[in-house]
């Protein structure tokens, strides 16, 4: 429950920040609190993929604040949880720190990450908002996947490029804009 | 291994390409020797053979082979117009690397890698989408690409995990939410009307190679990796069972059909009525899927892949035209090769006879009309647009007439368009071992949507 909590706040603090270095510290809470959500089912390959791809991810990320977003995400993330949720309806525990047997605080993490992506996504206008939603839906999504039963090593090893060129891409249109900007 | 032989040797070449990108001499002749080796490699390959890399099975398919060798035939095509034409030193490994993930989605066989290595590729043009940052607003045309594509890509991804999470006893409903899901996942990230409201940007603002390399290279592979993950995932009988998602289909399929021809029928440039025609057909082989039968799915694949083949010659043409034009509205009187190619092109866009383009079409109105009249009036009306708008070109290009008839300097554009058209005439009298591929892959389709 706590790093479900972690996650929830820092995508709150990514998304309300108004300088880079805010933002990128708060992304790199979210990664790290995801991390710690599935640690139990990772191999240390995959923590070291995942590891790298959220500190790349982590450089270019500046934000600010759409409470709008939040909302939204937080609308759906309830919804998106009471209708595709995975674990059955027998009692599950949730522990406050250690491991997530059934799955249920990772799937709620990766709801509200990818929820919170979309509506930031979708009222984004800039590329620098466009980052923040892209890069947390790719850590809500790496969520998911690491819940199934599927080869996780090429998986991983495939979304970790997926979050690195979303991150590169996202830093090289964020340079160009502001290129254009000063011109 | 030689199955991943192709992307692999592709990706170590994106990144040599990377290296030498700002020495034109080089790297130009370099990443053609790299496409002619990833090609030598899947001609190679033999078909229906299995392997695994990092715990991912790969296969290789006919139409897998097939659709590598259109891919990377045309990725030759745009290097070499690149190289001698219109230097643009980050292309190189752009395409090399899209290369490679195209490949990569050809060969592997589990829906999520699929749809993984897919977003990949769609992300990488990224970079060559704003070269030239001062002269153009591609910055903003890149920024909302790259939006549509990490929507449409999470959503997707997420969708498909979900689907393979769920246990047998969830309700139908929870199935048809996520297949809805990636429908629309997929409509944003391919150029499908409803959600591309960037095309227009991009048509406008991207360098017309890059504009090639997406709409030539990447909307077909994103076409036939959602039909292939439609196939892998086991979501087909769902479909089959709920009629409202083949709806959405044909819904989305004919809006982009209609709307696409409406807009390139009065396109103001050659480079929309490229893209708005690529749009309406990529909305009439939807509902070719949307039909869920054979001949809907081979015309439907078919169409796809001679449409991305012709649409980067014809990108080719109409960057050569106006470049050589320029202040001034293209003419064919300032590159007279560069305007027959781009003629010939829409010939192939329209899907006239005896050019390859031909079956596919026929197959998909046919089936069209056969699944309800009013869709195959449709789509013939789309059709029929797309000549209107192809037309209006032939008469801006030539209508002040050619005073002498010679081939202009760098005939780059004029060549590749020629060697597209011989290609797509060859093809269109001999169209079999086109086809043969593709009907091989419509079995599989139809296998897997109704499971014994």
């Amino acid at each position: 429950m706590i790093p479900l909590g972690i996650v929830a706040l820092a995508t709150l603090a990514a998304n309300g920040s108004r300088q880079l270095r805010y933002s990128a510290v708060a992304l790199l809470g979210v990664s790290l609190a995801a991390n710690v959500v599935t640690a139990g089912q990772l191999s240390v390959s995959q923590l070291a993929v995942e590891g790298c791809g959220a500190l790349v991810a982590c450089g270019e990320d500046p934000g600010w604040r759409l409470w709008l977003a939040t909302i939204v995400a937080a609308a759906a993330t309830a919804a998106c949880f009471a209708t595709l949720r995975t674990a059955s309806s027998e009692t599950v525990t949730v522990p406050l720190i250690g491991e997530d047997p059934s799955g249920v605080t990772a799937q709620v993490a990766a709801f509200w990450l990818i929820s919170s992506g979309v509506a930031i996504l979708v009222t984004a206008r800039t590329p620098v908002r466009g980052s923040l939603g892209a890069i947390l839906m790719i850590t809500g999504v790496e969520l998911l996947v690491r819940l199934l039963t599927v080869p996780q090593l090429g998986l991983s090893l495939l979304l970790g490029w997926v979050e690195v060129v979303i991150a590169l891409a996202g830093g090289f249109l964020i340079v160009n804009e502001r290129v254009v900007r000063e011109n | 291994m030689i199955i991943a032989a192709a992307p692999l040797v592709l990706a170590v070449a994106a990144c040599g390409a990377f290296v030498l990108r700002k020495r034109l001499r080089i790297v130009g002749p370099f990443s053609l020797v790299a496409i002619a080796v990833a090609l030598a490699l899947v001609l190679l390959s033999p078909l229906d053979t299995t392997a695994t890399l990092l715990d991912l099975e790969l296969r290789a398919s006919g139409l897998g082979r097939l659709a590598s060798s259109v891919i990377l035939a045309t990725l030759f095509l745009l290097l070499l117009d690149v190289w001698l034409d219109e230097p643009a030193y980050n292309f190189f490994p752009t395409a090399l690397a899209v290369g490679a993930t195209s490949l990569g989605v050809l060969v592997l066989t589990a829906p999520l890698a699929i749809f993984g290595l897919l977003v990949l590729g769609l992300l990488l043009p990224v970079g060559s989408f704003t070269f030239q940052v001062h002269r153009n607003r591609s910055v903003e045309a890149a920024t909302r690409h790259f939006g549509f594509v990490a929507l449409g890509g999470c959503l997707g991804i997420a969708a498909l995990a979900l689907a393979a999470s769920l246990p047998h006893e969830q309700p139908a409903n929870t199935f048809v939410l996520l297949v809805v899901v990636l429908v629309v996942a997929f409509a944003l990230l391919l150029a499908a009307i409803p959600f591309h409201t960037h095309a227009a940007l991009l048509a406008g603002e991207v360098p017309p190679a890059a504009l090639a390399l997406y709409f030539g290279v990447l909307v077909p592979t994103t076409f036939i990796a959602f039909v292939e993950i439609l196939t892998l995932s086991g979501l087909l009988p769902a479909i089959v069972q709920v009629v409202k998602v083949q709806d959405l289909l044909h819904g989305i399929g004919l809006t982009s059909a209609i709307g696409g021809a409406f807009l390139a029928s009065g396109a103001p440039d050659l480079r929309r009525l490229v893209v708005y025609s690529m749009i309406s057909n990529l909305g009439a082989a939807l509902v070719g899927i949307a039909t869920l039968s054979g001949p809907g799915i081979i015309g439907a694949l078919a169409s796809v892949i001679v449409t991305g083949a012709s649409a980067s010659g014809q990108l080719l043409a109409a960057g050569t035209l106006e470049r050589r034009s320029s202040p001034e509205r293209p003419i064919a009187r300032k590159a007279p090769l560069a305007a027959l190619a781009f003629v010939v092109g829409g010939f192939a866009m329209i899907g006239a006879p005896p050019l390859l383009g031909f079956p596919g079409r026929f197959f998909m109105e046919l089936i069209a009309y056969q699944f309800a009249p009013l869709t195959g009036a449709a789509l013939v009306l789309a059709t029929l647009l797309l000549i209107v708008g192809q037309l209006r070109a032939v008469l801006a290009l030539f209508g002040q007439g050619v005073e002498r008839w010679f081939i202009e300097p760098r005939p780059v554009a004029g060549i590749i368009g020629a060697v597209i058209f011989v290609a797509l005439l060859i093809g269109g009298i001999q169209p079999d071992g086109f086809l043969r591929p593709i009907a091989s892959f419509a079995d599989e389709f139809l296998r897997a949507l109704r499971p014994l």
